[in-house]
């Protein structure tokens, strides 16, 4: 077998390897493609500019004949990997959680998070492997080359997100604000109660990307993070499942949603049908008063 | 300036319909237009407005049985022709029971060179069922376009189009050079819903209903994978009481019940 990793991100590096551990190709040969130096993992290394669909399909027959061509399911890793894909004619995959050994299926989610899928796969294969989910490490000192073909010139600048740090996947306790907030102002009252609890607080799509009132590494979704500790409480989250189902793993859901048919309460373990801006306040000051803060 | 949009009807997934046995019943689950879909769509029209050209509907039936499934495509369709295309070119052949993104990609890309050939090839970040997002570059390689994707704002200029596309970490503001596919979030727009003359309207815009075989491809007779529901065990306990003081003491007890709350 015949491992090709693209790679635009070390940080990713233990997921891929992850998955060739769990799916037994730890033994095959594994090159990379990266625009970064990886001083371990793998018997060869190209190094080029950017890890593009352009730079990618110029580089020609350096990469051809490869089982598996692996990355991370970032947004360029992926838009560079479909691309090749399509332009070898191979098949392909996205977004891969998991791998069932005995069986020797690919796993992954479908239908926004409430279905899934597993299945067996032929190779020569093009595969994204989700964030988070594998982690392995593989041994190797690679032979580095260098490759400068350059990718089509288009930047014309590059916009920094501001990200505050918080990391809500790990997190215990998470207090999920949705567009039942009217002003951003309002969600003084999730932090003060994320607070009371321990907590972080996360938010629904609209509320990092139509609104950015808060950063997006609290945006909670199949599009953004999984949050999987033991409280996720959502308040005026109407409970799509692109949200929702990303907090599935938790061990208690509560919902608070003035609407008492919002799909939020089917995915919740206690519901308040209630108006936030009257409930949440007499739950700080209830848990004030029996937690004595 | 003409522009392709690719669409897809996808499974609904507010209306999932599973057996007993845990396995998803994907002949009975409802077609509704991809959600992002309608803002590649209002986003080739608002273009096409200011440049004058016409906005193409491109799309194949992904999921079979046909004979379940073809009102609501044709549903679809015309919606996505009420939002703002001006003619569709579809596939739909019986033999296509489930289409994975290299065979969509492959039918997409020969259906746009057929028919219209537009240069820019606009697309949804992700379909609402599958959400692969891998269609979009797969028939950019096919049609031997560039790609962007995650574009949240757009605009086009002489030749080329400026976009600022979603690069996870960071934004990167882009200039591609046309023909070009480009796939939209769901936040470069909003769309507005078609009012009812327009929905009218859809109804005498030519839709062109095609099988593989007009587009020089053999019938594939694919089959549904094993899909299952992910399930979901909660509770589902509502806390009502006319006072709210009371319904947060009982929330309370029972989150020290669950012990997720320590006193
Ligand atoms: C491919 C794809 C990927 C997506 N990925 C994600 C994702 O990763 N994460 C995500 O969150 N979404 C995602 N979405 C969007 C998702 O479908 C929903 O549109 C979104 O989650 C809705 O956010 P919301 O619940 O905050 O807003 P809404 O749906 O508008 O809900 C607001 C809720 O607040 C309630 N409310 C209003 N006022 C009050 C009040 N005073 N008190 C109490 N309740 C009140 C309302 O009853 C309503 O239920 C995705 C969609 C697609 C198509």
């Amino acid at each position: 077998m015949k491992v090709l990793a693209v790679l635009d991100n070390p940080k990713y590096i233990p997921d891929i390897h992850g998955f060739l551990e769990k799916a037994g190709f730890s033994e095959s040969t594994l090159y990379a493609v990266s625009n970064f130096d990886i001083p371990d993992g793998f018997d060869k290394v190209i190094r080029v500019d950017d890890v593009s669909s352009d730079v990618l399909v110029r580089m020609g027959d350096e990469l051809d004949g490869f089982d598996i061509y692996i990355a991370p399911h970032t947004k360029k890793s992926l838009e560079a990997l479909s691309y090749y894909a399509g332009y070898r004619g191979i098949p392909i995959a996205t977004e891969i959680i998991d791998y069932i050994v005995e069986e020797k299926k690919i796993v992954r989610n479908i239908l926004s998070g409430r279905g899934i899928v597993s299945y067996r796969v032929a190779t020569p294969i093009a595969l994204t492997i989700a964030p988070g989910k594998f982690k392995g490490s593989i041994s190797r000192t690679p032979e580095v080359i260098h490759n400068d073909v350059k990718p089509t010139p288009s930047l014309i600048s590059i916009e920094e997100k501001s990200f505050g740090g918080v990391d809500i996947e790990n997190a215990e306790v998470v207090v999920g604000v949705g567009r039942g907030f009217r002003d951003k102002d309002d969600l003084n009252i999730a932090f003060e109660l994320a607070k009371i609890l321990g907590g972080e607080v996360g938010c629904s799509r609209p509320i990092a990307a139509d609104y950015h009132w808060l950063d997006e590494d609290r945006w909670i979704g199949i599009s953004g993070k999984k949050v999987r500790g033991k409280l996720y409480i959502a308040i005026g989250v109407s409970g799509a499942p692109q949200h929702i189902m990303a907090a599935n793993d938790t061990r208690v859901i509560v919902a608070v949603n003035k609407d008492k048919n919002a799909p939020i309460f089917e995915y919740a373990d206690y519901g308040v049908v209630a108006d936030l801006y009257k409930f949440i306040p007499i739950f700080i000051d209830k848990l004030k008063r029996r937690l004595d803060v | 300036m003409d522009i392709g949009v690719i669409v897809k009807a996808a499974l609904d997934v507010n209306v999932l319909r599973s057996e007993a046995d845990g396995r998803i019943s994907i002949e009975n689950i409802p077609l509704v237009l991809s959600e992002y879909d309608r803002n590649a769509i209002y986003e080739a029209s608002k273009i096409s407005e200011s440049t004058g050209g016409k906005v193409y509907i491109y799309s194949l039936l992904t999921w079979g049985p046909m004979d379940r499934k073809m009102r609501d495509f044709e549903n679809v369709i015309r919606e996505a022709l009420a939002l703002g295309g001006e003619e569709a070119f579809v596939v739909a052949d019986k033999s296509i029971h489930y289409s994975e993104p290299m065979f969509t990609s492959e039918v997409l890309s020969r259906l746009i060179k057929k028919f219209g050939s537009p240069k820019l090839i606009l697309s949804g970040e992700a379909s609402t069922d599958m959400t692969s997002s891998t269609v979009a570059p797969y028939l950019a390689a096919k049609l031997n376009y560039n790609i962007v994707t995650y574009v949240k704002e757009m605009s086009l200029k002489n030749g080329y189009i400026e976009v600022l596309r979603d690069a996870d970490e960071k934004l990167e503001r882009l200039k591609i050079p046309l023909p070009s596919v480009v796939s939209v979030t769901g936040e470069i727009n909003s769309p507005k819903l078609p009012t009812l003359i327009q929905i009218r309207r859809a109804f005498r815009k030519p839709l062109h209903r095609l099988e593989l075989s007009d587009i020089d491809l053999s019938p594939v007779f694919s089959r549904y994978e094993d899909y299952r529901v992910v399930t979901i065990k909660r509770k589902n306990i509502l806390l009502e009481d006319e006072s709210l003081e009371n319904v947060a003491d009982k929330l309370i007890d029972h989150l020290i019940q669950e012990g997720v709350l320590k006193i």
